[in-house]
C-alpha cells in the first residue's frame, strides 16, 4: 500500500513538474514571442486625430481649418474581376465606371498594389462598403484643410499639397507650427473588438491656431475693390495693403488676380494668379516716392513747405537728361504745391538739394531695399542701388520715384513713418500664436515729429488741392500721395505707355488709424494714373476701414467743397523718366550707372495740353475766419479761443502742430476747431 | 428491534419455543425425504415496526450552533475577501469598456463639431453675406451710423 501511494505521490510530482516547465516556457523563457503574438491578437493601433492648426483672422472667423475625412483605396492586384470591381465600386461611390475601370485597369497592369478611388466619402458611402468587408478595398481616414471663405485672403493663407503640408503663404512660412502630428494608441480589445483599455504610444500634437491681424471684412472689401478696379483699368494686376499705423497690423493684403485654394492647381493655370503681388512683386513707385525725397528735405536741409522751389516751367535738363512734369509747367511755387501737384522737376530740385548720400540714407531708413521680415514665403526686398553704384541721373531719378523698385508692403510701411509720427514699424502679419498674443517689436524712430507732422498736412494738401481730389473722404480728414510710373519693357529697353498707378495715403489726419496703399500694374492711358484709377479704391478701403474700427469722424458729413481742381490734367503725376533707349533702370541687370542717358524723352512725354491749367478756384470766405493756432503753447490757444469764443477739442500736448479747420477758413457759428498738439 | 419467525414449521408439529429448538435437534427419520434443505437465513423476515416518538425532544447543543454560525461567518467573510479581490479587477475592466467608449465618443463629437465650425465659417463668409445683403436691398450703414448702447447694469442678472 505505501509503495502504491509513493508512486502516485511520484506520479503527481512529475505532472506538477511539467506544468511548471510549461509554464516557464510560456511564461519566461517565449514569454516575448507568446505576448506578440497575443497583443497581435487582442490588441489594435488606434490613430488619435491631431488636425493642422486653424488659422483665424483677428476677430476669430476661421479661415482656414482641417476636418477629418474617409478616402476608399483598392488593391488592384487583389481585385478579382476589375470589371465587377469597378460596376460595384462606381455604383455605391456614384462614379464614372468607364473612368474607374481604367484606372484600376492600368494600376493593375503597372503592378500597383494601391489606388485611390474617392476621397471624402459621405457616411452612407462609408457604410455601404464597410458592409461589404471586401478584403481589396480599403478606408483611410485622413485629414483635410479647408477654405471656408473661398477666395478671401488667399495670398496670405497660401494653401497645402495633397499630404496638407503648406505650399505657400502663411501655410508654408509657419508649417512647423500649424502641421499637426497625429498620435497612436494600443487598445486592448474583446473578441467583439471592442476596446477595454488604451495606452498612449505616441501622443498627438495638435497644430497651434494662428490668429492672423487681417480683418475679413476689409480684407474682402479691399479684394472687391480692387478687383473692379483692375478689371475698369485693364491692368494686369493690383495689390492693396492697409495697416495700422501705430502697430504695424497688416489689416488687409490684397493680390489681383487671384485664386481659390480649395481647389488644387490645375496644368495650364495661370502662375500669376498665385503671386503675391503686394509682397513679391516688386515695382518702380513713380510719384509716391516723393514722400520720401521730401521728408528727407525736412530732416536735411531748411526746406520748409513754403520754401519756394523753381519748377522751371515743367522741364529740366539734367547731364544730357530732360524731364519734363506730366502736366501744366509751373514756376517758382512752395514746396507743399511740389507734392500736391505732383511736379516731377521740383521733386528734383528737392533731391538736388537733399544730396546723394542723404538721399540714399532715407531711402534706406525707410525701409526700402531689404525685407520687411513679414512672415510670407518669397518676399521681395525691392531694390535699392548701393550708394557707391549711383549714377549721375540717379538722384534726381530716385527723387522722383525711378532707378528704385519697392513692394506695396514697403510702401504701406513707408506711409505708417509719416502716418505715426515718424517711427518706422514693422510689418506683423501674426496676431498671435495659440493663445500667445505676439509682441509688437519696438519702432525706430527715423523722423522727427514736427516733420512727420508737417508731411501729414502736405499731404492733406494733395487730397485737398492736388492729384489725390479722388480720394477725398466723406467725414475724414485724409492724407496721401498719387504715383503713376511708366512700365520698363525689357524687351525693347524702353519705357512704355503702361503705368504702374497708385496711392499711397492715411486717415484721420490728426490720429491715423488707418494706413491703405494701393497699386495697379499694366494700366493703360491716362485713366490708369494713380490719381484715377487707385485713388478711389484708397477711398473705400479707408472708408470701410474707418467705419469698421469705429474711427470717429473729423469732419462734418456733407462738408461743402471748398476747393476743387480745375482740370482733368491735374491729376496726373506722371513720373515721366528720360523714355530714351539708354535711360538707366533698376530693374535691368547690368547697371551702367556712367552711361549717359539718352535726350528722347522729351519727344515721347505726353505734351501738356493746356498751359493754363492747374488753376484752382477758391471761394472767398467773408466774415471771420479760423485763427492760426500753430506754434503756440496749449495755455495760448485755450486763452486765445476763450477770447474769441471759440470751441477747441484739443488733442495731446506740447505745441500746436495741425489744426482742423485750418487757420483762414471761414468760420460758422458752432464750428469747433480741432487742434493736435505735439512736443 | 426486527424480528424474525421460522418459515417451514409444520403446521401440525407443535411449536417449540425458538430459544430451544435447533435443526439439529430434531430425529432425522422423522425428517420428510423429499424436502428440500433450507437456505441459509432462509427463515429470517423483515417487517416494519412503528414507533412513536414524537415526545422525544433533541437536547440543547450551543456547541454545535456556535460551530455552525462560524462556518456561516466564515463563508461570509470568504466570500466579501473574495469579492474585494475581484472586483476592482471587474469593474476595471467595465470602467475599460465605457472608457474607450466614451473615447472613442468624444473623438466622433470633436470632429462633428470642426465640421460644423466648417459649416459656420461657410455660412459667415462675407462673400456670401454681400450676396445676401444685394439680394436684399440692404445697404452698408455709414461710419457713424451705428450707435452701440451701453451695456444695461441688469444685463448679467438676466442672463443669470
Amino acid at each position: 500500500m505505501e509503495r502504491r501511494l509513493t508512486w502516485l505521490a511520484l506520479v503527481i510530482g512529475m505532472w506538477g513538474a511539467a506544468i511548471l516547465a510549461n509554464l516557464i516556457s510560456l511564461q519566461v523563457i517565449h514569454h516575448r514571442e507568446y505576448a506578440g503574438k497575443a497583443r497581435a491578437i487582442q490588441e489594435v493601433v488606434v490613430q488619435i486625430p491631431a488636425p493642422r492648426g486653424t488659422i483665424f483672422d483677428r476677430n476669430g472667423q476661421a479661415l482656414a481649418m482641417s476636418v477629418s475625412t474617409q478616402s476608399v483605396h483598392v488593391n488592384p492586384q487583389k481585385v478579382p474581376d476589375i470589371g465587377v470591381a469597378s460596376e460595384l465600386l462606381a455604383l455605391v461611390l456614384h462614379l464614372d465606371r468607364a473612368e474607374l475601370e481604367a484606372k484600376m485597369r492600368a494600376a493593375y497592369e503597372s503592378g500597383r498594389g494601391y489606388l485611390r478611388v474617392k476621397r471624402n466619402i459621405t457616411a452612407e458611402e462609408y457604410e455601404s462598403l464597410r458592409k461589404m468587408a471586401l478584403d481589396w478595398i480599403g478606408i483611410a481616414t485622413e485629414s483635410q484643410r479647408h477654405y471656408p471663405k473661398g477666395q478671401l485672403a488667399a495670398h496670405v493663407i497660401g494653401g497645402v499639397d495633397f499630404e496638407e503640408k503648406g505650399n505657400a503663404g502663411i501655410e508654408k512660412a509657419l508649417e512647423n507650427e500649424l502641421r499637426g502630428i497625429p498620435g497612436r494608441a494600443r487598445m486592448l480589445t474583446d473578441v467583439k473588438r471592442r476596446g477595454i483599455e488604451s495606452h498612449e504610444a505616441q501622443e498627438p500634437r495638435t497644430g497651434t491656431a494662428i490668429t492672423l491681424t487681417i480683418d475679413e471684412r476689409l480684407q474682402f472689401v479691399a479684394e472687391r475693390e480692387i478687383a473692379e478696379a483692375v478689371a475698369a483699368h485693364h491692368a494686369a494686376s493690383g495689390s492693396v495693403v492697409a495697416m495700422n499705423p501705430y502697430t504695424g497690423d497688416i489689416l488687409a493684403l490684397a493680390s489681383y488676380p487671384t485664386y481659390d485654394p480649395n481647389v488644387p492647381p490645375q496644368p495650364g493655370d495661370d502662375p500669376a494668379a498665385r503671386r503675391n503681388h503686394a509682397v513679391s512683386v516688386p515695382f518702380e513707385p513713380g510719384s509716391v516716392f516723393k514722400v520720401i525725397t521730401l521728408s528727407a528735405a525736412l530732416e536735411t536741409t531748411s526746406l520748409n513747405p513754403e520754401s519756394p522751389i523753381n519748377c522751371n516751367g515743367g522741364k529740366i535738363t539734367l547731364y544730357g537728361r530732360t524731364i519734363h512734369d506730366s502736366h501744366a509747367g509751373m514756376g517758382v511755387v512752395p514746396m507743399k504745391t511740389v507734392l500736391a501737384r505732383s511736379s516731377n522737376v521740383g521733386a528734383i530740385q528737392v533731391g538736388l538739394k537733399v544730396g546723394q548720400t542723404n538721399m540714399n540714407d532715407y531711402v534706406r531708413r525707410f525701409g526700402f531695399g531689404r525685407r520687411t521680415g513679414i512672415p510670407l514665403p518669397a518676399e521681395s526686398a525691392g531694390k535699392v542701388r548701393k550708394l557707391q553704384y549711383w549714377g549721375k541721373t540717379s538722384l534726381p531719378s530716385v527723387s522722383m520715384g525711378q532707378e528704385v523698385s519697392v513692394t506695396t508692403l514697403q510702401l504701406a510701411q513707408a506711409a505708417c513713418v509719416i502716418a505715426n509720427g515718424g517711427s518706422l514699424v514693422k510689418p506683423r502679419l501674426v496676431l498671435k500664436r495659440g493663445n500667445q498674443l505676439q509682441p509688437v517689436e519696438p519702432p525706430v524712430r527715423i523722423l522727427k515729429p514736427d516733420n512727420a507732422i508737417t508731411m501729414r498736412q502736405m499731404m492733406e494738401g494733395v487730397v485737398l488741392v492736388g492729384t489725390g481730389s479722388r480720394a477725398r473722404l466723406a467725414g475724414y480728414s485724409s492724407g496721401g500721395k498719387t504715383g503713376s510710373a511708366q512700365i520698363f519693357d525689357f524687351a525693347t529697353k524702353h519705357y512704355t505707355h503702361t503705368y504702374n498707378g497708385s496711392y499711397m495715403g492715411f486717415a484721420p489726419l490728426t490720429n491715423p488709424a488707418v494706413v491703405v496703399v494701393v497699386t495697379l500694374n499694366g494700366t493703360h492711358g491716362e485713366a490708369g494714373f494713380g490719381g484715377q484709377a487707385a485713388a478711389p479704391v484708397f477711398k473705400v478701403v479707408a472708408g470701410e476701414a474707418l467705419r469698421i474700427f469705429d474711427v470717429p469722424k473729423d469732419l462734418p458729413e456733407a462738408e461743402k467743397t471748398r476747393t476743387q481742381v480745375a482740370r482733368n490734367e491735374d491729376l496726373d503725376d506722371l513720373a515721366i523718366a528720360d523714355l530714351g533707349a539708354n535711360g538707366p533702370n533698376i530693374l535691368e541687370d547690368g547697371d551702367d550707372d556712367d552711361a549717359p542717358p539718352g535726350a528722347a524723352a522729351a519727344a515721347a512725354a505726353p505734351a501738356p495740353a493746356n498751359a493754363a491749367a492747374g488753376t484752382m478756384v477758391v471761394k472767398g470766405p467773408p466774415g471771420p475766419t479760423v485763427p492760426n493756432f500753430r506754434g503756440k503753447t496749449m495755455r495760448d490757444v485755450l486763452a486765445e479761443a476763450a477770447a474769441k469764443g471759440l470751441v477747441i477739442l484739443p488733442d495731446g500736448s506740447g505745441i500746436a502742430r495741425v489744426q482742423y479747420p485750418a487757420p483762414g477758413t471761414p468760420l460758422h457759428e458752432g464750428d469747433r476747431i480741432r487742434v493736435q498738439f505735439a512736443r | 428491534m426486527p424480528a424474525f419467525l421460522r418459515k417451514n414449521e409444520a403446521p401440525a408439529a407443535p411449536a417449540p419455543a425458538p430459544e430451544t429448538v435447533t435443526r439439529t435437534a430434531r430425529p432425522r427419520a422423522a425428517r420428510d425425504p423429499f424436502r428440500l434443505r433450507a437456505l441459509p437465513h432462509d427463515d429470517i423476515f423483515f417487517y416494519c415496526k412503528r414507533i412513536d416518538n414524537s415526545r422525544l425532544v433533541r437536547e440543547a447543543d450551543p456547541q454545535a450552533r456556535g460551530a455552525c454560525w462560524s462556518a456561516i461567518g466564515a463563508a461570509c467573510l470568504l466570500l466579501v475577501l473574495l469579492t474585494s479581490a475581484f472586483a476592482p479587477t471587474a469593474m476595471t475592466t467595465l470602467a475599460g469598456y465605457k472608457l474607450e467608449a466614451l473615447h472613442s465618443e468624444e473623438r466622433r463629437l470633436l470632429e462633428e463639431r470642426r465640421v460644423l465650425d466648417l459649416q459656420e465659417a461657410e455660412l459667415l463668409s462675407p462673400a456670401r453675406l454681400d450676396q445676401l445683403a444685394h439680394e436684399n436691398n440692404l445697404v452698408t450703414p455709414s461710419s457713424g451710423q451705428v450707435i452701440h448702447l451701453d451695456k444695461p447694469e441688469g444685463e448679467v442678472a438676466m442672463v443669470k
